[in-house]
């Protein structure tokens, strides 16, 4: 390939020497980052077609539940009752199944999801009003669960076999093991209605209906507030499993050469620890963040059902409760592919924190 | 080895070879304590789901006045303080009148005796029931009461000024027994059932289903993973495409709309359902340690000694992932479980059996999450329901560092 590359390089100019369009596409393809990207776009198409058999073909499915119930409850006829069918899940009734799976794809990348059965409104726009807050509490909650699994986890690891050490560990495989709304519940139960430290009803919704949202620091802290036990419920429910994961990556990566030769170069401890220890040993956390952003997106649906925290996991029990299946449907889609880009983005991050990966890739 | 060894390994029984192997085993665990207090919490679990229920039988007895008692209560027998010292059981009792309020079962503690004393019943009446029965022992008209300690309290030591009055009249009122039957050791629901006889009982339909679930996962992983490694080529691509796919997506919402959409009527549809979205994980682990064990030495040399696939499979193969795969199905039960115990709490699954996840299911659509007087209505099924996990997860945490040595040293 390099040779090709040579013979059409122009030879006149000197200073850097131009690639070939083909190389430059070779190169595009092959990289890393290309090919990710593109496995996220093919997921996504999955995942919409997937959504498209569940919720129109799949026996018993949501379409022919709504035109029965439209018959049965509205009187009208057949026809009638699947032409509202239509219009509310934005279907064309003289298509076949194709037609209209490739009309659902086209809908679906405009952004056209149909109509709330419930309330007539456009799906997207009901999710757009939700989805800031899943991903606010959600992002934050990973965020500070995170930096606190890798810091305790390296703490963990530095004391090895101490009272702090036993301690933490200890409490970090039980939280790791105990499900998240078991916690919510917990915290509910001992700290709002036994102990009274706060009232679980002044902290539900998204934030306080007597405020409008603007970039002041009230609403801010006022969200901050009502995001605070959604929040304080997935740190716990993931923060054991950031610290025996970072405990274990730290202790092979503190037996490793380059530490011990880093220690002999005589480098400050500080350096050492976040350079040397800090960067390599979190490396394997980030592919586990992949499956963490998953399951606390998929867990909102109960915590933000447990909290009344108006987001997009609450908004699909909502929507399910009241067999609103247009906004299930989207709900779903939207979720899913806010999994998949989050995926994506973790998986970036990773390789260019690890270049290895990257490089290996690209081979 | 010597020669000797060889000859001497075939004529040891494989029973023997077992416990053998099984003394080891637990030598190891008892070792690791972790793993000891998790395994003394799934042998806990087991006799509470066998044994349990034929020892503590269902309390689906509707009581009004012990709705929503604290741990501990039970009934209490009352009777005039000039009378303390001579009424102190209901053997005492002969020739006497004994009063019970209806539909609070201590009529089924009086039954027993009902040719030794004369049995007064006080109808429920809206709530009138225990004050009458009270006002008639201290007029004299029955000469003691089976009460329940709840409704006692709540009449005799309330603190509220309104029943002042009342606790005047009752003031020549003292418990001359307070331990009469059975004692409500996490106390009662909204229904004044005991919770202790729901918790025993409410465990086994959700640890099968979650058995069952973990198994059905575990055998899909196992089978698919292996045939990935395997067979390679587009099978294996098909299948790890298969497995990204269901990964990537969020499984909880997907399990929520699924179960919407099917009808959930029995637990073993719900137990494949989660199956059918849990395999991915581990059939990747697997078919990354099958792909890797398949390059090992000692499997090359039973490929050239021609063993034969069924001897390399079942004999090289297999006994190295036996240990992954059997922590791997705990796990995979433990995940079951909160995905079975999360679809219960939002009432997108079965709730005819009243489990742990059905007694949370309804604290949260009952309000009693947030009553002062629920929290053992709440915190029983979520203690059994953490403690479940919790053995689950720390058995399984010890089984890896048993197998897996290097783990062993390291911490």
């Amino acid at each position: 390939m390099s040779t090709r590359d040579l013979s059409v390089g122009t030879p006149t100019v000197a200073a850097p020497r131009p690639i070939s369009w083909r190389a430059r596409w070779e190169r595009f393809t092959g990289s890393y980052v290309t090919r990710t990207v593109l496995q996220a776009l093919v997921t996504i198409w999955a995942v919409i077609t997937f959504t498209f058999f569940l919720i129109r073909l799949m026996p018993g499915n949501p379409v022919t539940i709504y035109i029965s119930q439209l018959m049965n409850t509205e009187n009208i006829t057949y026809e009638e009752a699947y032409a509202r069918a239509a219009a509310q899940f934005a279907f064309d009734t003289d298509a076949t199944p194709l037609e209209q799976y490739i009309d659902y794809l086209g809908q679906v990348l405009q952004g056209n999801l149909g109509q709330s059965i419930t309330t007539g409104t456009p799906v997207l726009s009901l999710i757009l009003r939700f989805l800031p807050w899943t991903l606010f509490s959600a992002g934050l909650g990973l965020l500070v669960s995170f930096s606190l699994g890798v810091l305790l986890g390296m703490m963990m690891a530095y004391f090895r076999n101490s009272p702090l050490d036993h301690v933490l560990s200890f409490f970090s495989s039980i939280m790791s093991a105990v499900p998240n709304y078991v916690l919510g519940l917990l915290l509910v139960v001992i700290f709002s209605v036994q102990l009274g430290w706060f009232s679980v009803g002044d902290l539900r919704g998204t934030y306080d209906p007597h405020l409008t949202p603007a970039f002041t620091l009230e609403f801010f802290l006022d969200m901050l507030k009502h995001a605070f036990l959604p929040v304080l419920t997935y740190v716990l429910g993931t923060l054991g499993q950031w610290m025996l994961s970072m405990k274990s990556s730290t202790v092979s990566v503190l037996g490793e050469d380059y530490v011990n030769v880093a220690r002999a170069r005589g480098l400050p401890q500080r350096r050492i620890l976040t350079a040397y220890v800090g960067r390599n040993a979190s490396l394997p956390l980030f592919t586990l963040l992949a499956i963490s952003i998953g399951f606390v997106v998929g867990g909102s649906v109960l915590i933000e059902e447990l909290y009344v925290y108006k987001g997009l996991g609450s908004f699909l029990f909502q929507s399910i409760s009241a067999r609103d299946y247009t906004s299930m449907q989207g709900v779903f889609l939207i979720i899913t592919i806010a999994v998949v880009v989050s995926n994506l983005l973790a998986d970036l991050l990773y390789s260019r924190l690890d270049p290895r990966i990257r490089i290996s890739g690209e081979k | 080895m010597t020669a000797q060894a060889q000859v001497a390994a075939p004529r040891r029984s494989p029973l023997r070879g077992l416990a053998e192997s099984m003394r080891r085993f637990f030598k190891i665990l008892i070792r690791n304590k972790a793993g000891f207090l998790g395994f003394c919490g799934l042998v806990f679990y087991l006799l509470l789901i066998t044994v349990g229920p034929r020892l503590v039988p269902f309390d689906a007895e509707v009581k009004l006045d012990q709705i929503a008692a604290p741990p501990g209560s039970r009934d209490q027998l009352l009777t005039r303080r000039a009378d303390a010292e001579t009424y102190t059981s209901l053997e005492s009792l002969a020739g006497r009148t004994v009063g019970v309020v209806r539909d609070t079962g201590g009529a089924t503690l009086v039954a027993p005796y009902a040719g030794t004393f004369t049995v007064r019943e006080f109808r429920w009446r809206g709530g009138r029931g225990v004050p009458d029965a009270l006002e008639a022992l201290a007029a004299g008209e029955i000469d003691a009461l089976v009460i329940f300690s709840e409704s006692v309290r709540r009449y005799i030591t309330a603190p509220s000024a309104q029943q002042a009055a009342q606790a005047e009249t009752f003031a020549d009122l003292v418990v001359s027994n307070p331990a009469l039957g059975p004692v409500h050791l996490f106390g009662t629901d909204t229904q004044g059932r005991d919770i202790f006889s729901h918790i025993v009982n409410g465990g086994s339909v959700l640890i099968f289903t979650a058995l069952l679930a973990g198994f059905l996962s575990t055998l899909i992983a196992v089978t698919l993973g292996s045939l990935a490694a395997l067979l390679g080529g587009i099978v294996d691509r098909g299948l790890t495409a298969l497995a990204n796919f269901v990964l990537v997506i969020p499984r909880f919402p997907l399990l929520v709309v699924l179960a919407s959409l099917i009808q959930l009527n029995n637990v073993v549809l719900l137990a494949t359902l989660i199956a059918a979205l849990s395999w991915p994980s581990l059939m990747r682990a697997l078919r990354a340690q099958v792909l890797s064990l398949r390059e090992r030495d000692y499997v090359e040399a039973a490929v050239a000694l021609d063993l034969g696939t069924r001897h390399i499979i079942l004999r090289e193969i297999l006994p190295n992932m036996i240990s992954f795969v059997a922590i791997n199905f705990i796990f995979a039960i433990t995940h079951a479980m909160y995905e079975q115990v999360g679809l219960v709490l939002l009432g997108m699954a079965p709730i005819n059996d009243y489990t742990w996840g059905v007694m949370l299911y309804f604290g949260r659509t009952r309000g009693t999450l947030f009553s002062p007087d629920g929290a053992s209505m709440v915190l029983a099924p979520v203690l059994a329901i953490a403690l479940f996990q919790v053995s689950m997860v720390m058995f399984a945490r010890a089984m890896e560092e048993i197998f897996d040595p290097r783990l062993r040293t390291s911490v």
